[in-house]
C-alpha cells in the first residue's frame, strides 16, 4: 500500500533555532499514528507542517505521491483536515452553522449547497453526537462539546485524513477518553488516516495503531504500540526515569520512578 | 455515552424582533425628520415625485428637486455603502471595532486629496478618486506595516489605525498652518457635507457603490471561514492572506470613492454593523443585511438633524460628519460594554509582544541622555539666529534671555517628562506597546474643553483656558474610571474608553473648523502645541507636580511590575488589583493634563518614549519609567527648539514638529522592531 504522507529529509528553522532535523517518516492509509515527545520537541510543528500550515525550510513533503508544492488550497482542503489546538471563539456561531463551513472545500464561495451536503452535514452532527445541540450557539458548549462540534466540521469536510493538535488537552479524563473513542471509531468507519498530537502516552498506546517519538527535533522511535511502550524507549522520550506495565493485553501503565 | 449536563434545544434560533422593530423605527424617524421642514412648503405627494421630476414653476419644488432629493438619496447611498464596508471589514479583521474611519482610511483618502490639491491640482480635475484611493490604500498599509508583527488583536489594530490617522491629521495641519489660504474650503470639505445642488453626484456614485457592494457580497462565504481563525480558514482551503487583501482592497476603494465626493463621514461604518450585532444579527449574512439598512437610516437621520440644525443656527453650515461622530462615540461605549470578549477574538493568535530582550546598564544610558539633555538646553539657551545671523548669546547674559526662551523652554522639558512617564505606565497597564496617554482620551478630553469653550465665544484668557482644559481632563478621567470598573480597570478596555473620547473632540474639531475664522486658528495652534504661550509661573507649577507624582510612582513601582502578568496571577501574588490600578490610572492621568496644557493634545512622545527606552535597552519598569522620562524630555526640548528657529521669525507649534518627528520614527521603528 502506497503512503498516505511521504515526509523526506525535513527541517524545519525559526531564526536560529532547529525546531525540527532531517526527518524521514512516512504515514501509510487507514492508520491512526499518535506523535509523542516532550514540550518542544517538535511534535506539534511536524503536525503544522502536514497540514501545510508551516512551510518545510528545507526537504520535501507530499501527498499520496504529488508533492505539496503542486496542490490547490481547496483540493488539499478536501484531502486533509485540521483541527488546531487551541479553536478561536465562533462568536454566535451555532453548532449547525459551524459544520456547515466544512463543506467550503467542496462547494467553493458561490457553490450552492445541495441535499447531498445538507446530509453530510446531518451525518457529522449525529456521527458526534451532538443532534440535540446543532442549534446552540458553540461558545455556549462545554469544553468537550465544543471539540466534538469542531471535529463535526472535519467531518463534513469528507477529508481522508485527520490531522489534531493536542485534542484532548484541555479535557477531562471522561472527555479524553470518549473524545479519544470517538475519534478511533471515526477512523474505523470512515477508514481514516488519523495523526494525533497526544501527551498522555498511556491513552495513545490504547487508542492508536502507531506511536511516532520526537526528542528535540528528532525522529527517537517510531513503531507499533508493543514496541514503544517499553522501558528503555520511554525514558528515552521523557528523559526521565520509567517503568512501564502491561495490564492487560493492549492496555498499558506507565509510571514515573 | 453523551451524558452533557447542558439541555438540548432543537429550536433554530429565530433573528430576534428587536432588530427589525429598532430598524422600521429608525427608518420611520429618519425619514420623519427629513420630511417636516417641507411640511408647510410641499404636500407629501410632490415631495415624493421631486425625486424624478419638478414643477419649474414652483420654487419649493425645483428646490426639493435639485437639493432635498440628491442629499436624501445620497444619505440613503452612502449610508448603506458604509453599512456593508463597516461589516466586511469587522469580519476581516475579527475585529468588533474595525471600520473605514477606526483604521485610518478616511484619514488617508483625505490626505491624498490633500496633497493632489496642493502640488498635483490637475490630477484632481482628472478624477479626485485616484488621490483618494492612492490615501486609502497609503494608511491601510502602514496600519498593516505596524501591526504586521505585533499581531492583530482588535486594540492593536485600532490604536494603529488611530495611530495613522493621527499621524496623517498633523502632516494635514502642517499643510493648513503653511498654506492656510489655499485649504480653507478642503477643511469644510473634509468636514463632511452632504449638500447637494443636483444629481450628478448621485448619478457618479450608485453604479460604483452597487458593483464594489457586490463583489463584497460575493465574497461572504470565504469570509465567513475567516471566523474560524487563520489556521481553520486555511485549513478548509481558504487562502486567508489573498482573501483578507481582496476585501481590504474592496472596502478602501468603496471608501475613497465616498470620501473623494463627501468627505470624512465618520462612524456611519462603525455604528451600523455594532449595533447590528447587539441587535442580535448573527452570522455573516445577517448582519451583512442589517447592517446596510441601519446604516442608511442611520445616516439619514443625521443628515437631518445635521440640516436642522444648520437651520436654526446662525447660518454657519453644520457638516453631516460632525453630526455622526457624535452618534459614533455612544455607539462605541455601548459596544464596550456589550462586546465582553475582546481577549478572545478570532484572528488573535498572537499577543502584542515581541520586544527585544536586549539589556544595557542603566547608568551608561542616563548619563549618557543626561549629558546629552544638557547639551541642547545649552544649545537651546545660547545659540539662536537673529537680525543679522547666527549667533551665541554669553552665558552672562542668559538671565536675560532666560524670560524669552527659559519658561517655555522647561515647560516642553516637563511635558516631555510627563508623557514619558504617563506613556510608560499606560502601556505596562495594558501590556501593549501601541497604547498611549494620548490614546487615553485624557488628552482629548482637556481638548473637547478647550473647544467647547471656543465654542461657546467666551474669552477667558489663558487661565480660564487652563482650568478649562484641566476640568475636561478630570470629566475625562472621572468618565473613563466609571466605565472602568465594570471591567476591573483592564487595559484594553480603558483604550477603548479613550477611543470614544476621542470621538467626540473630533467631532467638536470638526465643527469649529468647519466655522473658520479666527477662534478655529487660535484653538488649532493651541492644539498643535505652542508653547510660546506658557509663563513662568506655570512652567514651575507644573515641575512641582511632576516632583509630587514622581514621589507617588516611587511607591507604586513593584505593582506595576506585577500587574502585567494578568489578573489571576497579581491578585494570587497578594497585590489588590482594582485599587492598584486605579492608583496608577490616577497617575496618568494627573501626567497626561499636566502635559496636555502645555503642548496640546497631539503630541506623539507619550507614544515615542517608551518603546525608544526599551530599544536603549531598558527592560524593566523602573528603569524604563527614568529612561523614557529623560528621552521625552530631550525630544521635546529638540522640538521646542526647531519650532523657534525654523521658520524664523515665525514660529511653529512645538506640539506639530513633536507629533511629525514621532510619527514618522514610531512608523519605522516599530515595525522595524518587530522583525527582529
Amino acid at each position: 500500500m502506497s503512503a498516505f504522507f511521504e515526509v523526506s529529509n525535513l527541517s524545519v528553522r525559526i531564526g536560529d533555532t532547529t525546531i525540527l532535523r532531517d526527518i524521514n517518516l512516512s504515514f501509510r492509509e487507514g492508520e491512526v499514528t499518535a506523535l509523542l515527545g516532550h514540550n518542544g520537541s517538535g511534535k506539534s510543528t511536524l503536525l503544522k507542517i502536514l497540514a501545510r500550515q508551516h512551510k518545510p525550510s528545507t526537504g520535501n513533503v507530499s501527498l499520496q505521491g504529488t508533492s505539496f508544492r503542486h496542490t490547490g488550497a481547496r483540493e488539499f482542503a478536501r484531502t486533509v483536515g485540521y483541527l488546531p489546538q487551541h479553536p478561536p471563539g465562533t462568536d454566535g456561531l451555532t453548532v449547525r452553522e459551524l459544520v456547515a463551513l466544512g463543506r467550503y472545500p467542496w462547494r467553493g464561495p458561490l457553490g450552492r449547497y445541495t441535499t447531498e451536503d445538507q446530509t453530510l452535514i446531518d451525518q457529522a452532527i449525529a456521527d458526534t453526537g451532538l443532534g440535540g445541540f446543532q442549534h446552540r450557539a458553540v461558545d455556549t458548549l462545554s469544553g468537550g462539546e465544543r471539540q466534538r462540534a469542531w471535529i463535526a466540521m472535519l467531518l463534513a469536510q469528507q477529508t481522508r485524513c485527520l490531522l489534531l493538535d493536542e485534542p484532548i488537552s484541555a479535557l477531562d479524563v471522561k472527555h479524553q477518553v470518549e473524545t479519544l473513542r470517538l475519534v478511533h471509531r471515526l477512523a474505523e468507519q470512515r477508514e481514516l488516516t488519523v495523526i494525533v498530537v497526544l501527551h498522555d502516552v498511556d491513552l495513545a498506546a490504547r487508542f492508536c495503531d502507531r506511536l511516532v517519538a520526537l526528542k528535540g527535533g528528532q525522529l527517537i522511535a517510531d513503531g507499533s504500540p508493543r514496541e514503544i511502550m517499553d522501558t528503555s524507549t520511554l525514558e528515552a522520550i521523557y528523559g526521565v526515569p520509567m517503568g512501564v506495565m502491561e495490564r492487560a493485553p493492549g492496555q498499558w501503565v506507565s509510571y514515573v520512578h | 455515552m453523551y451524558a452533557e449536563s447542558t439541555a438540548p434545544s432543537r429550536a433554530r434560533p429565530a433573528l430576534p424582533a428587536r432588530l427589525a422593530t429598532a430598524t422600521v423605527v429608525l427608518w420611520l424617524t429618519a425619514l420623519l425628520a427629513t420630511t417636516l421642514p417641507w411640511a408647510g412648503e410641499l404636500p407629501l405627494t410632490h415631495l415624493l415625485s421631486a425625486f424624478w421630476t419638478y414643477d419649474p414653476e414652483i420654487y419649493a419644488s425645483v428646490l426639493a428637486h435639485f437639493s432635498w432629493a440628491p442629499r436624501v438619496a445620497m444619505a440613503v447611498l452612502i449610508g448603506a455603502a458604509f453599512g456593508v464596508a463597516g461589516a466586511v471589514t469587522q469580519q476581516i479583521l475579527g475585529n468588533p471595532l474595525a471600520s473605514p474611519t477606526t483604521l485610518g482610511v478616511a484619514a488617508g483618502s483625505q490626505f491624498g486629496i490633500t496633497l493632489a490639491s496642493l502640488f498635483l491640482p490637475g490630477l484632481l480635475a482628472l478624477s479626485p478618486d485616484l488621490p483618494a484611493i492612492a490615501g486609502g490604500l497609503l494608511a491601510i498599509g502602514l496600519v498593516a506595516l505596524l501591526t504586521w508583527r505585533l499581531g492583530f488583536s482588535p486594540v492593536t489594530v485600532i490604536l494603529a489605525g488611530l495611530v495613522i490617522s493621527f499621524f496623517l491629521g498633523a502632516v494635514n495641519m502642517a499643510f493648513l498652518l503653511l498654506k492656510g489660504e489655499w485649504l480653507g474650503n478642503l477643511y469644510i470639505w473634509g468636514a463632511g457635507s452632504l449638500v447637494q445642488s443636483n444629481w450628478q453626484p448621485f448619478s457618479e456614485l450608485w453604479p460604483r457603490v452597487l458593483v464594489l457592494s457586490l463583489l463584497m457580497v460575493a465574497l461572504i462565504r470565504p469570509l465567513q471561514l475567516l471566523q474560524l481563525g487563520d489556521a481553520s480558514a486555511s485549513a478548509l482551503g481558504a487562502r486567508v492572506t489573498w482573501l483578507r487583501g481582496a476585501a481590504l482592497l474592496l472596502v478602501v476603494l468603496l471608501c475613497a470613492n465616498v470620501v473623494s465626493r463627501v468627505g470624512v463621514i465618520g462612524f456611519t461604518g462603525l455604528a451600523a454593523p455594532v449595533l447590528a450585532r447587539l441587535l442580535g444579527a448573527r452570522t455573516l449574512r445577517q448582519r451583512l443585511i442589517w447592517s446596510t439598512l441601519i446604516g442608511s437610516g442611520l445616516l439619514l437621520l443625521a443628515d437631518a438633524l445635521a440640516a436642522w440644525v444648520s437651520d436654526l443656527g446662525d447660518g454657519s453650515l453644520v457638516p453631516t460628519g460632525t453630526t455622526t461622530a457624535l452618534i459614533g462615540g455612544p455607539v462605541i461605549l455601548l459596544a464596550l460594554q456589550r462586546i465582553r470578549n475582546t481577549h478572545h477574538m478570532p484572528g488573535q493568535d498572537s499577543g502584542p509582544s515581541g520586544f527585544l530582550p536586549a539589556r544595557r546598564s542603566l547608568t551608561g544610558t542616563a548619563v549618557g541622555l543626561g549629558a546629552l539633555l544638557i547639551a541642547l538646553l545649552a544649545l537651546a539657551m545660547g545659540w539662536s539666529p537673529g537680525l543679522s545671523g547666527w549667533h551665541w548669546t554669553p552665558v552672562a547674559q542668559w538671565g536675560e534671555a532666560w524670560v524669552w526662551r527659559g519658561p517655555r523652554l522647561l515647560a516642553a522639558c516637563l511635558a516631555g517628562v510627563a508623557l514619558g512617564l504617563a506613556g510608560t505606565l499606560v502601556q505596562r497597564m495594558t501590556r501593549n506597546p501601541m497604547g498611549s496617554p494620548e490614546m487615553l482620551g485624557v488628552s482629548g478630553g482637556a481638548a473637547l474643553a478647550m473647544v467647547v469653550v471656543t465654542l461657546a465665544g467666551l474669552d477667558v484668557g489663558r487661565g480660564g483656558q487652563l482650568a478649562a482644559a484641566t476640568l475636561g481632563a478630570a470629566v475625562a478621567l472621572g468618565l473613563l474610571i466609571l466605565l472602568a470598573r465594570r471591567h476591573r480597570f483592564a487595559g484594553n478596555q480603558l483604550l477603548l474608553g479613550g477611543l470614544a473620547l476621542y470621538v467626540f473632540m473630533d467631532a467638536g474639531l470638526r465643527l469649529v473648523v468647519a466655522s473658520g475664522g479666527t477662534q478655529a486658528t487660535k484653538l488649532l495652534t493651541w492644539m498643535y502645541g505652542a508653547t510660546w504661550l506658557v509663563s513662568e509661573t506655570e512652567a514651575v507649577a507644573l515641575l512641582l507636580v511632576l516632583l509630587a507624582v514622581g514621589l507617588a510612582l516611587l511607591a507604586i513601582l513593584r505593582p506595576l511590575t506585577i500587574l502585567p502578568l494578568g489578573e489571576t496571577a497579581a491578585s494570587a501574588l497578594g497585590l489588590a488589583v482594582a485599587p492598584a490600578r486605579l492608583a496608577l490610572l490616577l497617575l496618568a492621568a494627573l501626567l497626561t493634563a499636566a502635559a496636555t496644557v502645555v503642548i496640546g493634545p497631539l503630541s506623539f512622545i507619550g507614544l515615542v518614549a517608551p518603546h525608544l527606552a526599551r530599544v536603549l535597552g531598558q527592560q524593566t519598569v523602573g528603569r524604563q519609567l527614568l529612561v523614557a522620562a529623560m528621552v521625552g524630555a530631550a525630544l521635546l526640548a529638540v522640538a521646542d527648539y526647531l519650532a523657534r528657529i525654523v521658520i524664523y521669525p515665525s514660529q511653529l507649534p512645538a506640539g506639530l514638529l513633536a507629533a511629525l518627528v514621532g510619527g514618522v520614527y514610531f512608523l519605522w521603528g516599530l515595525s522595524r522592531h518587530g522583525r527582529d
